[in-house]
């Protein structure tokens, strides 16, 4: 019965964050454009989007291998993966019946992710689509120690990588425990979020300009239900971000147990959360010009050079 | 040699069968020891010398690193017939070297003496120098013999002293008369003995300074061979760093010291980043290979290194075994990836005659089993996720998080920053095989040998099938081979094996220590993930053709309109360019751009580039030593007149200084 349970809040969490991912990309869209002085497209285009994208045929490059299909839906489902390893709506302090997976297995899903994309992006041989992979592997091997070192910096403290665990334990102490390595690695991780949701100054999700594409450079030959399969994995991507950020620092209103007013303050506080760090995100966007690209690793230098100084002073 | 085709492959093939018993009987008695419980196989050979007794003995770490050397042996002996038939020049020098090889890898991790150790250990240096030398009989492949020649008995001479030193206080060669002698040692000798055995061994494993030989000689031989002197050859030397720093060298009564811990640690820190950076700017397939060698010896390294920072002497500390059996299981891990990687580079190699990544492209279609097979061992080298390499590096991971907290001050400060390394060093290896496999295997062949490929013959295929069976097997249910580490980490370390600390939550969950030492276990199931990752995806696999049968059509890749050709693709140069740029520092990259102007200095005919980038160690450490020591022979030249009677005066001069220097007592 216990096990059921569990199971069904696993699956009931993983299914939110998908379902959610496409509006909170809608969200910062709309927030882009009223910031622009634009109405602005729905909250709803990207599902839109993506139900256009199912309907649509498919035209692959008549150069790539026959893994070319299959790419779509392993990026899909090594991201869809990690949603069931971060606490969303429940955080049980005992041990999971089944423990699936932690920070790391998390971060290494989401390699597994970019890698498997940038592979598509050199199978169908243009050169946009190499240029899209070179760069998104150089900012993803930036912004990946940089990432794992602020999860260290909080699983140190923990004793834990167990994002679950951290979350359930940080909510229990007062004042979330917050210390100064704390607000170092919240630095960091902005500065990287920015980058792994491919936003303004990293990447510009609005342009399919050649010269200044990273993801969506890899993303040219794909089509049809495929490219619908990895622009959920994108959002999907930038929710589990979020969310990430959300249970490292501000594991508040988490549910321990079942009772519907429990969940419901959780659904609250969640979508509180994620709707403020979305709003950073957008916020950034519309204040800041996009980086050249050579000029990118000062910028992701900042976010490494945080997360070490948070991992330093909380080892020393 | 003018032996007729059909006798010389029904020799080749029969050597090699003959390699692939002796793996199986070796991988048997591995298995027994380790897992069936027969404790301590021992055995005297016949007694070669008169002043020592050479014996083999084959304990859990020997049987362990017996298990590592017979995996890819097996795989390399089902190989090794396809690919010398269609290569080679001298199959039949090369199938015996290979049987020498491997008999004295095994003979190194099986010894019982120290005797029997350094003969094993330089029948293994001279069989893999045949195999360096003998495949292509270039300039280069010479010199790189040479440097590995050199660099090999360099380390030899290191451990020869390390040997004769507790020999001669422990009158006799076997490994119990060197424990006692090594239990009375002083601190700083014990030391100073341990350094000089880490230089020794070291300058086989490849570590970072002593590395330079490696990317020069390894790729030089047979794929097969290059499998096995990557994939294995290092372990052995590996093996020698775990006996003498964990069993014969370590003090009885109390901890390690620190300084080993420290020092093997910031080794395989460095060499694990600087190895695969190196990596990244090789085009050339089997040299990035070796370089990737370089990086892994430095991930097992680490997880060496914070075992020795972790054991407090013979008691029971969880994670010290985590972090031992973190490194032991990368060690099996990487011989099992990169033997796949080597016999795949291999196969391209034989089927297309080219070894620059530039001119390949276009084999995914062409060699499909090759193809899939490297990606496999691309994803695992990757430390991605549910292959093997992420396992072993999840557990590194793990102790160095847990150890950080146990160490606390500067040395906690180290294992985080071996941390933040280990995590830099999955990106740059991801970047790296993302661009070797891209650029090898997808888009259009770059040259007409690609264009003209076709796939490798079915027992080359079996070879590589094996060991990706191994990375599958090993990633996805890795608690099984924790009980395979159970004997090794017993016998260096005591206390609980990994099966009890690692696998405590039964085989398919792996966790971060024993739920028994009171800290918060973090566990994983990779096993679990994997499934919901193949369920995932059939889901989206159904789903995507859902909605209604769409169009599918095929369409050529967009180039701006012009007609697309194999020069639209992204080269390995160019996917490697702005790590090139970021890593400046490291890389001191070198560019020449030759011009040939026509008629006007605006009127370009021709555009050359040259771009290379160098090892910072070749020319900052060994052309320094290089030139000094050809000063020194220069002095010494002018003294060497040529005549006779003057050297018998060197000779007794040196006698006389010698004997007053010694026999003062």
């Amino acid at each position: 019965m216990e096990d059921a349970a569990a199971i069904g809040n696993v699956v009931a969490q993983a299914g939110l964050l998908v379902l959610l991912g496409p509006l909170v990309t809608g969200f910062i869209q709309k927030l882009k454009a009223r910031l622009q002085c634009r109405q602005g497209a729905s909250l709803w285009q990207p599902y839109r989007d993506l139900a256009k994208l199912l309907r649509k045929g498919t035209v692959q490059s008549d150069s790539a291998s026959p893994f070319f299909r299959a790419i779509p839906v392993l990026v899909l489902a090594a991201t869809v993966t990690t949603t069931v390893m971060l606490p969303v709506l429940w955080a049980p302090s005992g041990p999971a019946l089944l423990p699936l997976g932690d920070a790391i297995l998390l971060l290494a899903l989401l390699a597994l992710a970019r890698f498997l994309c940038a592979i598509g992006a050199l199978d169908a041989g243009g050169a946009f689509g190499g240029m899209g992979a070179s760069r998104e592997m150089t900012v993803g091997l930036l912004v990946e120690p940089a990432m794992m070192m602020a999860v260290f910096s909080v699983a140190v403290a923990g004793g834990t990588t167990d994002l679950v665990h951290l979350a359930a334990r940080r909510a229990t102490l007062p004042a979330l425990s917050w210390q100064a390595p704390d607000l170092l690695a919240l630095f960091a991780m902005l500065v990287l979020a920015l980058a792994e949701t491919g936003r303004i100054p990293v990447d510009n999700p609005d342009t399919h300009l050649e010269l200044t594409m990273l993801h969506e450079g890899m993303l040219l030959e794909h089509s049809g239900p495929g490219l619908a399969c990895i622009v959920l994995a994108t959002h999907t991507k930038q929710i589990v971000i979020l969310t990430l950020v959300a249970a490292l620092f501000f594991p508040l209103g988490l549910a321990e147990g079942s009772a519907p007013v429990e969940i419901a303050l959780a659904g609250a506080a969640f979508l509180a959360k994620l709707f403020a760090l979305a709003t950073f995100l957008g916020l950034v966007e519309s204040s800041y010009a996009k980086l050249r690209f050579f000029r990118l690793p000062q910028f992701l230098g900042l976010g490494l050079v945080c997360a070490f100084l948070a991992l330093a002073l909380r080892i020393l | 040699m003018d032996v007729p085709k059909p006798l010389l492959r029904g020799a080749v093939w029969l050597g090699h069968l003959l390699i692939l018993g002796g793996a199986s009987a070796g991988a048997t008695l591995a298995l027994r020891v380790l897992i069936g419980g027969t404790g301590t196989l021992y055995l005297t050979l016949p007694r070669l010398f008169p002043f020592a007794q050479m014996s083999l003995s084959v304990d859990g770490l020997s049987a362990f690193f017996l298990l590592v050397v017979t995996l890819v042996t097996a795989a390399a002996a089902l190989y090794g017939p396809s690919y010398l038939g269609a290569h080679a020049k001298a199959p039949l020098v090369q199938t015996f070297a290979l049987g020498v090889f491997v008999a004295c890898m095994a003979g190194v991790c099986c010894a019982g003496d120290g005797l029997t150790f350094l003969l094993a250990w330089e029948g293994m240096t001279l069989a893999s120098y045949v195999l360096v030398v003998s495949d292509t009989r270039s300039d280069e492949n010479t010199r790189a013999g040479l440097l590995y020649l050199v660099m090999a008995h360099a380390g030899t001479a290191a451990l020869l002293v390390v040997f004769l030193t507790l020999a001669e206080r422990g009158h006799g060669f076997d490994f119990d008369a060197l424990r006692t002698a090594a239990h009375s040692l002083q601190g700083p000798t014990r030391t100073a003995l341990f350094m000089l055995a880490l230089v020794g061994f070291g300058a086989k494993a490849g570590v970072v300074p002593l590395h330079v030989w490696l990317p020069k000689a390894h790729p030089a031989a047979p794929s097969h061979a290059s499998a096995l002197m990557s994939g294995v050859m290092l372990k052995v030397a590996l093996y020698g760093i775990f006996r003498f720093g964990f069993d014969i060298l370590a003090p009885t009564d109390g901890p390690v010291p620190a300084s080993w811990g420290w020092t093997v640690l910031v080794l395989g820190t460095v060499s694990a980043v600087i190895g695969v950076l190196l990596a990244l700017q090789q085009h050339d397939l089997k040299r990035l290979l070796a370089f990737h060698s370089v990086e892994n010896v430095g991930i097992i390294l680490i997880g060496a290194g914070l075992a020795m920072l972790l054991t407090r002497g013979r008691g029971a500390e969880p994670l010290a075994t985590l972090a031992l059996a973190a490194s032991l299981l990368h060690t099996l891990n990487h011989a099992a990836f990169k033997g796949l990687l080597f016999l795949g580079a291999g196969s391209v190699i034989s089927r297309t005659g080219v070894r620059n990544m530039e001119e390949l492209g276009g084999l995914a279609r062409r060699m499909p089993w090759t193809t899939w097979l490297f990606l496999l061992g691309a994803v695992a080298i990757s430390a991605l996720p549910p292959l093997n390499g992420f396992v072993s590096e999840w557990m590194t991971f793990q102790a160095l998080l847990l150890g950080v907290g146990k160490l606390g001050g500067a040395s906690g400060l180290l294992a985080g920053v071996a941390a933040s390394m280990l995590a830099l060093t999955g990106g740059l290896a991801a970047a790296c095989f993302a661009k070797a496999f891209g650029v090898t295997f997808l888009g259009r062949p770059r040259s007409i040998h690609a264009e003209q490929a076709t796939e490798s013959p079915a027992p080359m295929i079996a070879g590589m099938l094996l060991l990706g069976g191994a990375c599958v097997a090993l990633g996805l249910v890795p608690g099984y081979a924790m009980r395979l580490l159970d004997g090794p980490t017993q016998e260096l370390l005591g206390g609980l094996g990994p099966s009890a600390v690692v696998s405590a939550r039964g085989p398919l969950v792996l966790s971060g220590t024993a739920a028994t030492s009171g800290l918060a276990a973090t566990s994983i199931s990779v096993t679990a993930v994997a499934t919901l990752l193949a369920l995932l995806a059939a889901v989206a696999w159904a789903l995507r053709g859902w909605p209604r049968r769409a169009p599918r059509r095929l369409a050529p890749t967009w180039t701006c309109g012009m007609l697309p050709s194999s020069r639209f693709d992204y080269t390995a140069t160019a996917f490697a360019k702005p790590l090139r740029l970021i890593f400046a520092a490291v890389y001191r990259p070198r560019r020449a751009i030759a011009k040939e102007t026509g008629p006007s200095p605006y009127v370009i005919r021709r555009l050359g580039y040259t771009g290379e980038v160098v090892d910072l160690a070749e020319t900052v450490l060994y052309t320094r030593l290089k030139r000094w020591v050809t000063a020194t022979a220069q002095g010494i030249r002018a003294y060497s007149t040529g005549r006779i009677h003057g050297y018998i005066a060197f000779v007794l001069v040196t006698l006389v200084v010698a004997l007053l220097f010694f026999a003062r007592t």
